[in-house]
């Protein structure tokens, strides 16, 4: 298996971002459900951590006092004359306090307590300072010391974070030593105890918020799972239906929205088929009539053909009239016969009946084969044909015959409205498209005479001399041909200054036309020889 | 010697008149109007070419047309009134050699007729050799060995044109010029069954073609004689 580069997981996850919508709902779900429990979760852990705070807080200077009460209540029955007897014992008085104070204040937790005398004072002896061996001195701050100091009628505490990092508080109160003046008692209580709890509670709620956001995922997957499923059914239900699987259906179940929604599809699908299928049957009775009519009409019309041409053969042994009657025959029924299989042509395409042959084919042979075809009726009306092709790949997947019978068209369009000027046939390609021109510089048409040059038996100018015997029905065969090579057949005219249609031709029947090589008005800036551009 | 010609057609008034344009050009016509007694007006009239309508009551044309085939090779012409694809390609795989669409002018039909009439043009040489088959020119015979293999003229007239200038590439255009006498573009159509027929018989795996081998983009030629 080939190893997936890193550098395109964004990319491959923006992408199955937007193309699934099972995962977005599932992934939008469990984001927003995790910042849920997250801001939930932290809210809880907060308030029970100042909780416990606050009543161990409570507890701790409860304890303290009292300490402060024993030690207090020691150093005052220590002195009982109130300094006016003889001078106290100070050593034996510290052992006395150290003694009474440690089981008054221990606790699991391992309480600590030191007495330190408050700087800056003259007395007449001092006590040397009282403290438990562990006791952390560093978190005594000066601030505490400080308020202590300025504040000594009550116990001052403050939160402090130990060497070991673990929270404790420390309280400290002031207490009077008889002959040695002011001296600061305090006690630090770790709260490691708390803090167990908090860290407990903590990790119970992340556990339980994960495990929670992990179960809504898991629910959001199979709820959007039930509802996507038929939804995805649908989809692909309908697209085969659109590739013309009629026949294709959604299983009905239950009687749920989606249920319904199966059953409307159904429905839909039904009255489509039932559709298709007469739209289908009447195409059918149509072809079948056209192809009834063209045998029914083609037998008779060969008889008379075969029987007009046999007179107009003889024409010379008759009289002048019965011979030009031959003539009008022959003409006419080469006439009825052009227009009987346009007419044809052209029911064919309303019925839909109609399949390419494609072939690889050179359309500038194609266009030269054609220009060569109708040199002589060209010559006959003094328009000379310029076939420019300036190079390239001209190999495109085509209907030969029908391309050459478009081109027929657009340069028997171009002889008989080009007024004997030349008549200029471009040929060009590009990576998407083959294209050809034909331009004339003949009378021109107006824009409302250019929007119906593709109707049928649609004439530019009824009154002017039919000279080249077209059915009407030229262009719009032609149009007809250029939809059905998924190509365009364009037109563009002035007035005066001639006319020019484009034929642009997808080179692979399969894949759609970028854009048309040559261009449309055409380009005037190529110079023609005989044309002015003025 | 006046070629005989049966016109195999339901329509009376267009056989009639099909008749009458024989004759100018030097025809004998026989007429047949009903598919059913095709094969019996064959067998009496013994034609030289059959100018065969698709659309017949009793019997369809192309079921005519593959009877005869059954046991002769005599050119056969199609009368058909549909230009389109699958009446023309299933006319021509049940063996008629060329086909004229309704309605045509009289000189289509004689230059066809004609063609199909003309004698097989021969080359200097009696005897042509393509792959393993040896091509008797005069006496219109391939044989594989000892065994004699069936061909109609113009399957005949297929094999010969490539045969006799083996190192040539033959395109569509070029063999619907020499073979059915087309000078402009013609349905190529043509060719290609012509060709599927004839290789059925001279072939022997149809599917890997050692005899007409086919020129991708440009047409056909002979195998290698050896």
């Amino acid at each position: 298996m080939k190893p997936l580069d890193w550098r395109s997981y964004p990319g491959r996850l923006a992408r199955f971002w937007r193309t699934s919508l099972q995962f977005r709902t599932v992934a939008i779900t469990v984001i927003l459900s995790g910042l849920a429990v997250l801001i939930i979760g932290s809210y809880i852990a907060i308030s029970i951590g100042n909780n416990l705070f606050a009543s161990r807080s409570t507890q701790v200077q409860d304890q303290a006092r009292t300490a402060h009460n024993l030690a207090q209540d020691i150093f005052a029955s220590a002195d009982p004359a109130g300094g006016q007897g003889p001078p106290v014992e100070l050593d034996s008085l510290a052992g006395t306090v150290r003694d009474r104070l440690l089981p008054a204040s221990a606790s699991a937790e391992g309480t600590t307590f030191a007495i330190m005398r408050t700087p800056g004072q003259q007395t007449l002896q001092s006590m040397q300072p009282i403290s438990t061996t562990d006791f952390p001195q560093q978190a005594v701050s000066e601030a505490l010391r400080n308020s202590v100091t300025a504040d000594p009628t009550h116990v001052q505490y403050q939160s402090v974070r130990l060497s070991d990092g673990a929270p404790a508080i420390v309280v400290g109160s002031q207490v009077q030593v008889p002959d040695a003046g002011n001296y600061e008692l305090y006690l630090v209580y770790p709260l490691s105890d708390s803090q167990g709890t908090l860290n407990f509670v903590t990790q119970t709620l992340l556990l339980g918020g994960l495990a929670l956001v992990l179960l809504i995922g898991a629910v959001t997957y199979i709820v959007v799972r039930l509802v996507v499923g038929p939804i995805r059914l649908a989809a692909e239900t309908s697209e085969r239906l659109a590739a013309g699987q009629l026949e294709q259906r959604i299983p009905e179940r239950g009687e749920d929205v989606i249920a319904t929604l199966a059953r409307s599809f159904n429905g839909m699908a039904d009255s489509l088929q039932r559709q298709i299928t007469k739209l289908a049957e009447l195409s059918r009775l149509q072809q079948r009539f056209v192809s009834d009519v063209s045998h029914e009409l083609r037998t008779p019309l060969t008889t008379i053909r075969l029987a007009g041409d046999v007179l107009y053969d003889q024409r010379e042994q008759f009289a002048p009239s019965t011979a030009r009657t031959a003539e009008l025959l022959h003409t006419q029924v080469q006439r009825f016969e052009v227009l009987l299989a346009d007419l044809l042509e052209v029911s064919r395409y309303d019925a839909g009946a109609v399949e390419l042959e494609l072939e690889p084919t050179n359309l500038v042979r194609l266009v030269e084969d054609a220009v060569d075809s109708m040199q002589p009726l060209a010559e006959e009306r003094g328009s000379e044909f310029r076939v420019v092709a300036p190079g390239g790949y001209f190999e495109a997947e085509v209907d030969a015959r029908r391309i050459r019978r478009i081109l027929r068209n657009l340069l028997g369009n171009a002889i008989e409205h080009g007024e004997g000027k030349p008549i200029v046939v471009m040929v060009d390609s590009n990576e998407s498209a083959v294209a050809l021109s034909v331009r004339d510089y003949g009378i021109g048409m107006t824009s409302a005479e250019i929007s119906h040059v593709f109707d049928r038996f649609w004439r530019a100018d009824p009154s002017r001399q039919r000279t080249i015997g077209g059915t009407g029905l030229g262009l719009a065969i032609s149009l007809e041909d250029a939809i059905l090579h998924d190509g365009w057949l364009e037109v563009w005219s002035d007035l005066g200054n001639g006319t020019c249609f484009r034929l642009t031709l997808p080179r692979d029947h399969a894949l759609p036309i970028v854009s048309s090589p040559l261009e449309l008005p055409p380009d005037d800036s190529i110079p023609i020889e005989g044309i002015d551009h003025a | 010697m006046t070629a005989r010609i049966l016109v195999v057609d339901d329509d009376t008034a267009l056989a009639e008149m099909i008749g009458i344009v024989l004759r100018s050009e030097g025809f004998e016509p026989f007429f047949c109007g009903d598919g059913s007694e095709a094969l019996a007006a064959f067998h009496a009239s013994k034609p030289d070419l059959v100018l065969l309508d698709l659309m017949l009551p009793g019997k369809d044309g192309i079921e005519v047309c593959a009877e005869i085939r059954t046991e002769s090779g005599v050119p056969i012409i199609m009368l058909t009134a549909k230009s389109d694809a699958t009446d023309v390609v299933r006319g021509l795989e049940s063996g008629a050699d060329d086909y004229v669409v309704k309605p045509f002018n009289p000189k289509e039909l004689v230059a066809r007729i004609r063609t199909r009439l003309r004698p097989t043009p021969t080359g200097s040489t009696n005897v042509l050799q393509v792959g393993d088959l040896q091509l008797d020119v005069a006496g219109h015979e391939v044989t594989r060995g000892t065994a004699k293999i069936n061909l109609t003229p113009l399957e005949f007239e297929l094999l010969l044109a490539l045969a006799l200038k083996p190192q040539q590439v033959f395109t569509r255009e070029m063999l619907l010029e020499q073979v059915w006498g087309y000078h402009y573009k013609a349905d190529t159509r043509l060719v290609n069954v012509h060709v599927q027929r004839l290789r059925a018989k001279v072939e022997e795996d149809p599917d890997n073609p050692r005899i007409v081998m086919t020129v991708r983009g440009v047409g056909y030629r002979a195998g290698a004689s050896g």
